[in-house]
């Protein structure tokens, strides 16, 4: 899962930035709304978090352009002032979800979750393709109601596959959204994971290999 | 009420004139009077003069010759009488126009001196009369003394004043209508530039203008400018206020996030610290609430003017359309009942505020339903009911207590209701918490009905 965090304060920034971080997030981040306008542009993300107190674009106007461009990622708007006429503004200008400063961390992992759970078009934290059921709230995967012990990258691969489910992932898409920029996109790390993914989850064949164009999660979880 | 100033210099204007106007009516109906006096007087000298010329004095002997002066002598009960006495009251003539009437002549047995005019006023017979005697010493006769007596009926006389009298009142009333009419006319047109500067500050009042009107004449000229100064600095001060508030809000609550992030990250601490962790996340979260409460309290203003209809159904719309949004996972069923012609006058900041709060509480605690409606009757009430857990006895006593402490309000015990509160008493309003049709919490917002409503 890849986080865009665009928040001009430095010492806030770097405290979302672990945060998400060690939620399994891949983050890229902004301290200004030109810098965020950039990044919205440019990268594909999960789930985007922008303050509305930003220097150079004002954090409804960052979103507003950023929907003006079809950028459909769920937003989530941080707002110290705590206005309602903030709050509205910006989720009228395309935020999906507001979160007042100063906030707990576990609210704010909460609201990610179930945003982009809702993107995803799940409404409860626990999402299941037949036999197979994991838990964004818990990071649990169960197949026929067994745990699965899986490693965070392996979580992460299946994660990212259940959100998407019957939509052909490519290996890029998921080098993307699981991995730093710097990462080394010719490694076969991701077949190494999937190949080990496959083996856990077994006897079910959830995760099929679309030949030349990457991974596709049955929606029965089945075939 | 007390009368505007437009019936004050009417009732003033008017009530002077009249005063004045009157007290020449009376000036002018005592002169004419009395000059209708000196005229009957004068009248009557020249009857007796006439007379005195056609005494015929024959030897000692007094007649009045066959040529009577004056016809209305001769007539019988003309209202012209005459008589000629002597000092003891004998009587040397009458004129055959008082053979009839029953009266003593005043003048007979009168004691005058020779050469004196008595004129007088008197009732004779029951009708009031004029009555002018004559005293003279009669050279050829013994240097007799005697008294020329005139009476005359005051009827035609009383005739002509009533007349006058009668046209002068008409005269004057007539005056005192058309200047009270002309004053009335001055007075509303003098006035005009005060009645619409009463009708720009209405609409100052109601937000439909943002500042008077330059042409004022030059006694209200001042005024308006510093009226307008006062409106434009006030608004500028309550931009800079808000602007101030949300500065500090944001750098006050930026940090407290960081701060209290901070604390949260230690894990496993040593014993010794945990005490200490414990204390300093205490600390962080009173700070945090007092932050907020404070500045949510200190960020809404009130209304310094009435301010402008705001039309709730579009606002609750809008706040609805928001809420969905970011409450799309609860599935909640929201039924709203509210005219478009109810609304609400105020900053339409502080509405979006107080009834913010009232409908995020009720997304947030509601399980399915939450209902929305007005109720108009003596207070423009909007209720907001949800199927919710409702609120606790405790937390109701708290919240609308007046003047808590903002150290004293606790994480989750309504900090958001608590600035509704004070907000809709700054409105001169009220809030009630109670029980939803369903169990859950209703609140009813209650704002006092204006007179511009």
């Amino acid at each position: 899962m890849r986080v865009l965090i665009v928040e001009d304060e430095a010492p806030l920034r770097e405290q979302l930035e672990a945060e998400m971080k060690s939620a399994g997030y891949v983050v890229d981040s902004a301290a200004d709304g030109e810098e965020g306008l950039y990044f919205g542009r440019e990268f594909d993300y999960d789930v985007v978090i922008i303050d509305l107190g930003l220097p150079k674009i004002d954090g409804i106007d960052l979103i507003g352009r950023l929907r003006g461009e079809d950028r459909a990622f769920p937003v989530l708007v941080l707002t110290a002032r705590g206005h309602w006429e903030d709050k509205v503004l910006g989720l009228e200008a395309g935020a999906d979800d507001y979160l007042t400063k100063p906030f707990q961390m576990e609210e704010l992992q909460a609201r990610i979750n179930a945003l982009v759970r809702r993107a995803a078009g799940y409404a409860a934290p626990l999402i299941k393709q037949g036999d197979l059921s994991l838990d964004t709230a818990t990071k649990e995967v169960r197949v026929a109601d067994q745990a699965v012990d899986l490693t965070a990258y392996e979580y992460k691969v299946l994660e990212y596959l259940m959100l998407n489910p019957g939509r052909v992932v490519s290996k890029t898409e998921l080098t993307d959204h699981l991995y730093d920029q710097d990462f080394d996109r010719d490694s076969n790390v991701i077949e190494v994971f999937v190949g080990r993914l496959r083996k856990k989850l077994s006897p079910l064949k959830a995760i099929r290999t679309v030949r030349g164009q990457g991974y596709r999660l049955s929606r029965e979880g089945t075939d | 009420m007390k009368a505007g100033i437009q019936t004050r210099l009417l009732l003033l204007t008017s009530g002077v004139l009249a005063l004045f106007l009157s007290l020449a009516g009376f000036v002018l109906d005592r002169s004419f009077q009395a000059s209708v006096k000196a005229g009957a007087e004068e009248q009557l000298r020249l009857v007796v003069f006439s007379l005195m010329g056609s005494i015929i004095d024959e030897g000692g002997d007094i007649r009045i010759g066959l040529e009577v002066p004056e016809p209305r002598l001769v007539q019988p009960q003309s209202g012209l009488y005459a008589g000629v006495f002597g000092v003891l009251g004998e009587t040397y003539w009458r004129s055959p126009s008082s053979i009839a009437v029953e009266f003593e002549f005043p003048g007979a047995g009168a004691s005058l001196q020779p050469g004196d005019f008595r004129f007088s006023e008197v009732m004779l017979g029951g009708v009031p009369r004029y009555s002018l005697s004559y005293s003279v010493i009669w050279e050829s006769v013994e240097d007799l003394q005697l008294v020329f007596n005139m009476v005359a009926d005051q009827a035609p006389y009383l005739k002509t004043m009533n007349s006058f009298r009668r046209s002068l009142y008409v005269g004057l009333a007539a005056v005192i209508a058309l200047f009270a009419l002309v004053q009335a006319l001055a007075v509303r047109w003098g006035l005009r530039p005060l009645r619409t500067m009463a009708e720009e500050v209405a609409q100052l009042e109601s937000g439909q203008r943002d500042q008077l009107s330059a042409a004022y004449p030059i006694e209200l000229k001042g005024l308006a400018r510093n009226l307008d100064r006062f409106v434009s600095h006030e608004k500028r001060s309550r931009t800079r206020y808000r602007k101030a508030m949300e500065d500090l809000a944001h750098s006050l609550k930026t940090p407290l996030a960081v701060l209290r992030n901070g604390l949260r990250g230690r894990a496993q601490p040593a014993p010794a610290d945990l005490a200490q962790l414990v204390l300093l996340r205490e600390q962080v979260d009173r700070m945090e609430t007092t932050v907020s409460y404070q500045l949510s309290r200190a960020s809404v203003t009130g209304p310094v003017i009435v301010g402008k209809p705001v039309a709730v159904a579009a606002l609750v719309d809008r706040l609805l359309r928001a809420l969905g949004t970011a409450y799309q996972d609860k599935q909640i069923r929201v039924e709203t009942d509210i005219p478009d012609t109810f609304y609400l006058r105020g900053d339409e900041r502080d509405l979006l505020e107080m009834i913010g709060n009232l409908l995020e509480n009720a997304f947030k605690y509601t399980s399915q339903r939450v209902l929305v409606r007005a109720v108009e009757d003596n207070m423009r009430v909007l209720v907001v009911e949800d199927d919710g857990p409702g609120i606790e006895l405790a937390v109701r006593e708290k919240v609308l207590r007046r003047g808590t402490r903002a150290d004293q309000v606790q994480p989750g015990q309504g900090i958001g209701l608590s600035v509704v509160v004070e907000l809709i008493r700054l409105y001169q309003g009220d809030l009630t918490i109670g029980e939803s049709r369903w169990g859950g919490a209703r609140i009813a917002l209650q704002f006092p009905q204006l007179s511009g409503d």
